[in-house]
């Protein structure tokens, strides 16, 4: 009987251990979830009881809101400016800073430096620096070239944004790089130079399949960071000029907080999880194959 | 063809200097083993032959040409790395493919030699894995058939076997043997095991502190030592090594050269000494006995002797005896002594002992 009664408490101790973690994912995680899907039926505006309304809401974001399109563009465009550049950027910073001297054991603290600031601060002071008179058109007017508008214009203003979040992230996704380029074993490069490979040709045949694993995780958590991309908007452009750096949490915060259009916000939501769902599901298809695990 | 001469060379590691003024000529076609313990600078030489370690000064000719300047990839050589290192993100047909793509050998050819150096290692089922589904001992294969495809002039090979287990070492080191004989090129192997070193190699290079201590077959480095530390390195046990009663001779004698008698023999070398272990290999037997007193007067010394006489108890007090023929005579530097070198008077000593 003993026996038995301790196999039961071995059965039921896995899921009394994972209890806490699963309650508060549950409670602020599955049910926020579920909540927001089940919402955006919903036409509710917290004051007045809501109202069932089937795709409403969904055809308002696709036929009638057309600013829900241009923000969804804009966060297309952010983040695949935001992968290029990053991964790109952070790769050559890992290539440069592998060699262990002093210098770049400074530069590495210093670039990670952006990394452990808060987003508001950052935003403002590049919304200084980015300003009519601010240093960066110093820094441009020295070298004889015409002043940017930055913030303030159009086609700049989700460009700024863009050069504001590489230069927060790219220290930290360069340090996880430049951990990986510093595990692969120096005998394969040797073995390659031995093997007559070229620099390019060992760069692309043995030092990127070897960083494979990590490019793939820097891909994904870029993507779906940059598609939730907020502060920054929020604190230097307020989406405009225009809508021309709306992005579609922005959109999402704004439906919700401020025309306490909460159906149609979380419709907004629905897309965005969908839209990442579909990413990641075809990252792991197309490219999972190509990522070499150790 | 290739045969490799090293010329003056000299290598430091920042201030340390691991080589120095350092001349060897490998010679040809044979298998030449760089013996020696860790941090003798072995593998150094050999990555200086590959070109990816390149010497501090000196120079290195391959088939009397100056190969200082040439890149690793266009020296005729092929290298297998003590970790193989083997490229974990490609097929092993990948692996061998690689330096043939390099050199943008057509497919067709490509192929055949591919075909060819997998059926000679035995690799063919497996081309299509990846290197972390195969053994140690597949990998190894790997390592070899990405060398032997180049078709190199030298094939380096840098502890190849150390990362393999005791049995597939040992069958491994007569397929390389084997290989060596099939393709009749220079290989230059290095290694720390001596038995290694005695059973592959036709020239054995020993090195000690960057210095090359002697360079010979495996036969005559272990009949005709040239100093203390070869006479000790090559053999196992290791030679005994005794200081004369002069204080500054030594006398050197094989383990297996010791004769065990319950009476005094009629040897040259005889000394009274005390059973402290015994152990039984199953052919021989090998003793670590005790002298009493040492020939130099420092106290109680330790001989090994290999016999397959296996009658000696532990404790037992026995004579041990050494033929003229079998004694090696060092000066103090740990010289050897030759013909002439062995005077009338280091004999006497010999014959007295510790005895005045």
């Amino acid at each position: 009987m003993k026996h038995k009664q301790f196999r039961i408490g071995k059965l039921v101790l896995p899921y009394v251990m994972i209890l806490p973690a699963v309650a508060l994912l549950a409670v602020f995680t599955f049910y926020p979830l579920f909540n927001m899907v089940y919402l955006s039926f919903f036409k509710y505006d917290m004051l007045t009881p809501k109202k069932f309304v089937g795709w409403d809401n969904y055809y308002q974001l696709f036929f009638v809101n057309i600013d829900f399109i241009a923000a969804l563009k804009n966060t297309v465009f952010y983040t695949l400016g935001v992968i290029v550049f990053m991964i790109s950027l952070a790769l050559i910073f890992a290539l440069w800073l592998q060699r262990s001297t002093w210098v770049n054991a400074i530069v590495q603290r210093f670039m990670f430096l952006p990394h452990i600031c808060a987003m508001l601060t950052v935003a403002m002071v590049f919304q200084w620096l980015m300003d009519d008179r601010g240093l960066f058109n110093a820094v441009l007017s020295v070298f004889n070239l015409p002043a940017l508008r930055w913030l303030n214009s159009s086609h700049t203003a989700l460009l700024s944004i863009l050069i504001v979040a590489i230069w927060k992230g790219v220290g930290y996704y360069a340090l996880i790089l430049l951990s990986s380029v510093k595990s692969i074993p120096p005998e394969l490069l040797e073995a390659a130079d031995l093997d007559d490979a070229g620099k390019l040709r060992t760069f692309f045949k043995i030092t990127l399949p070897m960083l494979s694993p990590q490019l793939f995780f820097l891909l994904i958590t870029i993507t779906i960071n940059s598609f939730k991309v907020f502060d920054a908007v929020r604190i230097m452009t307020g989406g405009g000029p225009g809508n021309s750096s709306d992005v579609l949490v922005f959109y999402i915060y704004r439906q919700a907080f401020n025309y306490s259009k909460y159906g149609l916000s979380a419709a907004a939501g629905t897309i965005l999880l969908l839209i990442l769902l579909v990413m990641t599901v075809i990252y792991f298809r197309i490219l999972g194959k190509r990522v070499h695990y150790q | 063809m290739g045969e490799i001469v090293f010329k003056n060379i000299c290598k430091s590691f920042g201030e340390t200097k691991v080589i120095e003024d350092l001349n060897l000529t490998i010679r040809d076609g044979e298998f030449t083993v760089l013996v020696g313990a860790s941090g003798c600078g072995k593998t150094t030489l050999l990555r200086m032959i590959a070109g990816i370690g390149p010497a501090t000064s000196g120079e290195l000719y391959i088939d009397g040409e100056e190969i200082s300047d040439v890149p690793p990839g266009k020296r005729g050589i092929a290298m297998v790395f003590q970790n193989y290192a083997i490229y974990p993100t490609m097929t092993v047909k990948g692996n061998i493919e690689f330096g043939l793509k390099n050199r943008k050998i057509p497919k067709a050819e490509r192929e055949t030699l591919i075909a060819e150096v997998a059926e000679t290692v035995g690799l063919t089922p497996y081309l299509k894995r990846k290197p972390s589904e195969l053994s140690g001992g597949q990998r190894q294969r790997v390592a070899l058939a990405r060398a032997m495809v180049k078709k190199p002039k030298v094939f380096l090979l840098d502890e190849p076997l150390s990362n393999l287990d005791a049995k597939l070492r040992v069958s491994m080191r007569t397929e390389l043997i084997e290989l060596h004989h099939r393709l009749k090129t220079t290989f230059v192997y290095v290694t720390h095991d001596q038995t290694e070193a005695m059973s592959m190699a036709d020239t054995i290079v020993l090195m000690d502190r960057g210095k090359i201590q002697q360079m010979a077959s495996p036969m005559e480095i272990y009949n005709d030592p040239n100093n203390v530390f070869t006479a000790q390195f090559i053999g196992t046990p290791p030679m005994n090594i005794q200081k004369m009663k002069d204080g500054k001779h030594q006398l050197g004698y094989r383990a297996e050269k010791v004769q065990l008698s319950e009476t005094k023999p009629d040897l040259l070398y005889a000394r009274k000494a005390v059973v402290l272990t015994r152990e039984m290999l199953g052919s021989e037997t090998i003793y670590k006995l005790q002298l009493e007193e040492a020939d130099d007067g420092s106290g109680k010394t330790a001989v090994m002797a290999k016999t397959p006489n296996l009658m000696f108890e532990v404790d037992s007090r026995v004579y041990i005896g050494v033929d003229r023929k079998d004694l090696y005579y060092f000066d103090e530097e740990g010289r050897r002594l030759r013909g002439d070198g062995i005077s009338p008077s280091l004999e006497k000593m010999t014959a007295e002992g510790g005895e005045s």
